[in-house]
């Protein structure tokens, strides 16, 4: 019987549900009233619920007892709940009251004095060098900036002065640069997939452009052979006499020369082909390392230092040490 | 060696869960059969990742730490994360704290005093550090918890908006939101039963560490031209988190 009377009704997944659940479901004499009625109540719910969602600032307000008169309101509805239907919204309604509830009471958690983000925010912004200006035409790029613009520096002056409240652990940094937590993933076979292009690649470039790269590079390489040969060759003339770099390297006709002499005698150090000291003057000399302590000389120390030239020093070098000739002859035009 | 992926939290999750924190006795016989030079340049080693990490202010997490540079260590880990403590105290003067003792991730702090007044010294400040104080400001004032509106407004009202590109802070709230949230300076948390879904703002675990309560509140006072003390409950709770992180040690 309940069935048809409730066919008005939308059937509802849990009909059968709500149809057990149904608290005092005698009552309802009045059949057409009653559901008239029941939607009525479940109207008004939906509209208390929406009220609170709706004007959460309101109701948050201590100014205003907004939420007690919802829950007053709620009250008077659940005199007529029937339906378990109903009583869902009722305690819905309850959930969305109560978290309200819950912000409410924390509000009052300022006892003393209360804190206004709104006047705390003005003094930040004179803090902060705001320049306020008189007429209030501070442009509309600002947003909201009726009195004035903050100067470039602004977060920056705040930072400064708040940084004695942070105990940050300062930021370590190599001067190379970070790294990956993971380590990076092999690379063997992108590298055999790139060979196989890159012979056809050569191929097709032209077989001049390979000759000129490594005219170039054997023409460092000559370069310094013939530099080796005249230092062994000045050195055997006198073995017990010491060459001095300065007159070893410098070319008092060019100083274009003298900087390539510095730049390929360099090679031979490195090399371990020959090595620099001081003499007793303290000034350097060079000679070239003996054919049977090239081997001892690369684990022995080895030191690196920068040397600097400028037309300046040339001009002093050449005044002070009278050098007059050099001693590497320049090297035949066509081969540069 | 597998390398495997990184993947997302489950494996280092699954990973950290199959590391159980070795006994004294074990730790004991782990040591036995190292020489002090590996154990001492597998401390390094942690060091390095560690202050590496630093930079970009994410915490480190335990099962990144053993996977990536423990690795075969893991036996006398707690061994190593003591001595690297103790380094990071003696040498570094930096504090090695453990955030989240569930989920075994640590940090680095300051361990010397933050100076009471700005270094006389002209040299630039982070302004991000600006930005961060202004809602750790509130949120302390407002008790410790603050609906996210607050802060937006707040920050409206000094000339941030959050839905638009800031000169100095780019996208601000991806910055609130995910930047600070990742560094563990701040909480940011759905409030239930919102409709439109909104949230609310916490102190995070790095700022509890990091940020003194006190100091922040004697601002505040430079600012309204009050007496800290007037804030009565306020100033109760700062006083009680400075002395209590004066006591507090670095775990493990």
């Amino acid at each position: 019987m309940r069935k048809s009377r409730r066919n008005e009704e939308a059937p509802r997944q849990n009909g059968s549900a709500d149809f057990e659940a149904s608290p005092v479901g005698l009552q309802d004499g009045h059949d057409d009233n009653d559901t008239g009625r029941r939607r009525e109540i479940r109207s008004k719910y939906r509209d208390l619920i929406n009220t609170v969602q709706q004007n959460r600032e309101d109701m948050l307000s201590p100014s205003t007892d907004k939420l007690t008169e919802v829950l007053e309101e709620a009250n008077k509805l659940f005199k007529d709940v029937r339906r378990a239907r109903e009583a869902a919204l009722d305690a819905q309604l309850l959930v969305v009251a109560t978290d309200l509830g819950k912000e409410k009471a924390s509000q009052l958690f300022s006892e003393g004095s209360a804190f206004d983000p709104t006047a705390f925010a003005e003094h930040l912004l004179s803090f902060m060098g705001l320049n306020r200006l008189e007429d209030g035409d501070g442009g509309p790029q600002n947003a909201g900036a009726a009195d004035g613009y903050l100067p470039r520096d602004a977060w920056h002056r705040l930072s400064r002065r708040v940084e004695c409240c942070f105990r940050t652990a300062p930021s370590f940094h190599y001067m190379m640069g970070s790294f990956h937590a993971e380590p990076p993933a092999p690379k063997q076979r992108t590298e055999r997939q790139r060979k196989a292009p890159s012979k056809e690649a050569k191929r097709i470039m032209p077989t001049q452009l390979k000759k000129m790269e490594e005219s170039h590079q054997e023409a460092t390489e000559k370069e310094v052979e013939r530099i080796l040969g005249y230092l062994k060759t000045y050195h055997q003339d006198d073995p017990t006499s010491p060459i001095s770099y300065y007159e070893f390297v410098v070319d008092p006709n060019s100083f274009a020369r003298t900087v390539e002499n510095i730049f390929h005698t360099s090679f031979l150090i490195r090399d371990g082909l020959a090595r620099m000291y001081l003499d007793s003057d303290k000034l350097p000399c060079i000679a070239p390392v003996e054919e049977g302590d090239i081997e001892a000389a690369s684990s022995s120390s080895r030191k690196q230092c920068i040397i600097s030239i400028s037309p300046k020093i040339w001009k002093e070098l050449i005044d002070t040490f009278e050098i007059k000739d050099s001693i590497i002859q320049p090297p035949e035009p066509h081969n540069e | 060696m597998q390398r495997q992926p990184s993947s997302s939290g489950t494996q280092e999750d699954n990973e950290d869960s199959m590391f159980t924190q070795p006994s004294t006795s074990q730790v004991q016989r782990g040591l036995e059969k190292l020489t002090p030079a590996q154990v001492d340049q597998k401390t390094s080693e942690v060091i390095q990742y560690f202050l590496v990490k630093d930079q970009k202010k994410v915490p480190v997490r335990r099962a990144d730490l053993v996977k990536h540079v423990v690795k075969d260590y893991r036996n006398i880990y707690p061994e190593i994360i003591k001595r690297a403590a103790r380094t990071f105290e003696q040498v570094f003067g930096l504090k090695l704290v453990e955030i989240d003792p569930k989920n075994h991730t640590y940090i680095l702090i300051n361990n010397l005093e933050a100076a009471d007044k700005p270094s006389p010294v002209e040299c630039p400040a982070n302004p991000k550090l600006g930005l961060l104080f202004v809602i750790l400001g509130v949120t302390f004032m407002k008790g410790g918890v603050v609906r996210e509106n607050v802060i937006w407004n707040t920050l409206k009202k000094l000339r941030v908006d959050s839905g638009e590109k800031h000169d100095e802070f780019g996208d601000v709230k991806r910055l609130v939101t995910e930047e600070f949230v990742r560094q563990r300076y701040l909480e940011y948390v759905r409030i239930p039963h919102t409709e439109p879904m909104e949230h609310e703002f916490r102190w995070g675990q790095r700022a509890d560490m990091e940020v003194s309560k006190a100091k922040i509140l004697e601002f505040m006072g430079q600012l309204h031209e009050q007496e800290p003390q007037s804030w009565t409950q306020l100033y109760r709770e700062a006083q009680a988190s400075s002395s209590s992180s004066n006591s507090s040690s670095s775990q493990r």
